[in-house]
């Protein structure tokens, strides 16, 4: 019992953060039709910035919103600068200049701090556990859970109740509709793009707390939240949110109840286990869970 | 209060598709502007409304002024948050959003307090939009979708609306209410520039019209004047001398015209 929550708990806080990922990709792709493959940079560029942050002797609450604006900004950034004057050009066009963003993000990144593995700073001690129901479950984990629960939410609530959430909506679903309206598309890209920056950077900081190591290939774990883009529909923010907790659940309870059984083969099953879900969706229901079917780019 | 004067417009930086359009629609008027397909109609709304850059279309010559300002280099939001909105051909009701999120999205240039303001005279005057307000606006029929498209452009509390053939595709008893709509607005104060294809409609609402062909206006007068005239009877109302339609000759009229010009 205690086993089944302890592993349900870490593969619910990894599947927050999948699904954090995930919806920054969404919501760009949604809005400005872009795949952002320079997502992972941002993820590790928001986990560096946080280890800067506190190295610099700020409370880690404050380095935490700090290390979130500068990574939202950093998005906003890449958008309005390189991504903006692409409009109008085809999608593969801007899928090799986020690539290729990416790499300058990546090489920036090593050149700032350089090759070494660093440890996430934490406001309690890293082994600390909480008791619940008999399972001691890891504070790394819980707070990863909590804190992106409920980023999350606060995310569906601007969506659903503000004028921006309105605006957004309304650019992703018909963009010369909105300008027609009077919404400064301009704006609600750079709000878009700014999220998904801090929602990368809040994923790319609790991941750097679970296995307490950040190195300059922590980028690469965006391409893991991948699967849950596709099994979500690459156009649903929910289909997509709920798709990453469910990969990340199902990727720990793999990890603990079935690797085990596949002797040598299955040490990193797991790791593999989210693409071959993937896999199946793509043949079974390519438009994935909440997708549309216009949309078979990807 | 709206003064198009010259226009030229180009897309692609190749295709010139306004040729010198002049337009003026006074305070308080509803001025419509007839044409063929092709025409040109639309692509002076867009100039009007700064929609002509997500199209890689340029204003190359001429002016668009609404009271006294040129508004042909302006940005599409601060043309609407100027006070001139517009309902695009197409009706282009946001399907995924709900009625209420249709009309809020046309609120972005007023505060929240109109914008509340707005949905209720907007559940007032459509009635149908009141009672749907949570549902899908995907769901609603034709002529609900263009009642919805006209409240969601009145949400920006324009001076100025544009229509662009806000007929198209509806059955003649809902283009009869389209038409009652568009007299009460006017009754209301509103300028209204009308882009129709349905002749006939439009010159019932407008005071004054032009006609459009080639990217040239070829006619110009009060809706009197070109509902008597003899070729707008016969071309653009379909009616023959005696009353009778005859598309063959409109048909070989068109084809005559663009060969000429
Ligand atoms: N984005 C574009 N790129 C190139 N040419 C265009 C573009 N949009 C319109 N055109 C051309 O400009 C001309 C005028 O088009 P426009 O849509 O303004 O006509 P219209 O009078 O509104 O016609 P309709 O009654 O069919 O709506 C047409 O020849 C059309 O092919
Ligand atoms: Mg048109």
């Amino acid at each position: 019992m205690s086993t089944w929550l302890q592993l349900t708990v870490s593969g619910l806080s990894l599947g927050t953060i999948y699904a954090l990922i995930a919806l920054g990709f969404v919501v760009i792709y949604r809005a400005s039709a872009v795949f952002n493959f320079a997502h992972g940079e941002l993820l590790a560029f928001g986990a560096f910035a946080m280890i800067s942050l506190c190295g610099a002797g700020l409370p880690w609450g404050v380095a935490l919103a700090a290390a979130l604006v500068a990574t939202g900004l950093l998005a906003a950034a890449v958008e309005r600068l390189v991504l903006r004057p692409m409009i109008g050009r085809p999608v593969f066009v801007t899928i090799i200049v986020t690539i290729f963003v990416g790499s300058v993000l990546r090489s920036v990144i090593f050149i700032a701090w350089g090759p070494q593995t660093r440890g996430m700073p934490t406001p309690w001690d890293p082994l600390t556990t909480v008791d619940v129901a008999g399972a001691s479950l890891l504070m790394n984990s819980v707070a990863a859970l909590g804190a992106g629960a409920a980023a999350l939410a606060a995310f569906f609530l601007l969506v659903r109740r503000t004028k921006l959430g309105v605006a957004m909506r309304a650019t992703a679903s018909d963009q010369e509709t909105a300008l027609a309206l009077g919404i400064p598309v301009g704006r609600v890209f750079a709000a878009t793009w700014f999220l998904a920056g801090l929602f990368a950077a809040l994923a790319g900081i609790f991941l750097g707390m679970f296995p307490r190591n950040v190195d300059t290939n922590l980028g690469f774990v965006a391409l893991r939240a991948f699967p849950a883009v596709i099994v979500g529909g690459l156009d649903s923010a929910w289909g997509t949110v709920l798709a990453g907790v469910l990969l990340g659940v199902l990727e720990v309870l793999c990890q603990g109840y079935v690797n085990p059984y596949l002797g040598e083969f299955g040490r990193n099953f797991h790791a593999v286990f989210p693409y071959v879900v993937m896999i199946l969706f793509l043949i079974v229901k390519p438009h994935g869970l909440f997708g549309t079917r216009e949309v078979e780019r990807v | 209060m709206l003064k198009v004067s010259n226009l030229e417009v180009v897309y692609h930086q190749v295709v010139l598709v306004l040729k010198g359009v002049t337009l003026h629609v006074p305070r308080g008027e509803t001025v419509a502007l007839l044409g063929p397909n092709g025409a040109g109609k639309t692509t002076t709304l867009r100039a009007i409304t700064g929609l002509l850059d997500i199209h890689d279309g340029r204003i190359t010559k001429g002016h668009v002024r609404f009271d006294g300002r040129e508004v042909a280099e302006q940005k599409a939001d601060s043309i609407v948050g100027g006070g001139l909105a517009q309902v695009m051909e197409g009706r282009r009701v946001l399907v995924e959003l709900s009625v209420e999120e249709n009309l809020l999205a046309g609120a972005w240039a007023v505060s929240r307090r109109e914008a509340a303001e707005g949905l209720e005279r907007a559940y007032e005057r459509f009635g149908i939009l009141a009672d749907r307000r949570r549902q899908q606006a995907g769901y609603l029929s034709g002529g609900e979708q263009q009642m919805l498209a006209i409240a969601r452009a009145l949400m920006s509390r324009p001076r100025l609306l544009l229509l662009d053939e806000p007929s198209l595709g509806l059955a003649p008893r809902i283009v009869g209410e389209v038409a009652d709509l568009i007299r009460s607005l006017a009754d209301d104060g509103l300028s209204i520039l009308l882009v129709e294809q349905n002749a006939a409609m439009a010159l019932s609402v407008a005071s004054r019209a032009s006609i459009l062909e080639n990217g040239r206006v070829v006619h110009e007068g009060t809706a009197e004047e070109l509902a008597d005239d003899e070729d707008v009877r016969e071309f653009y109302l379909g009616l023959g001398g005696d009353g009778q339609t005859d598309y063959r000759r409109i048909k070989h009229y068109r084809r005559r015209r663009r060969w000429l010009s």
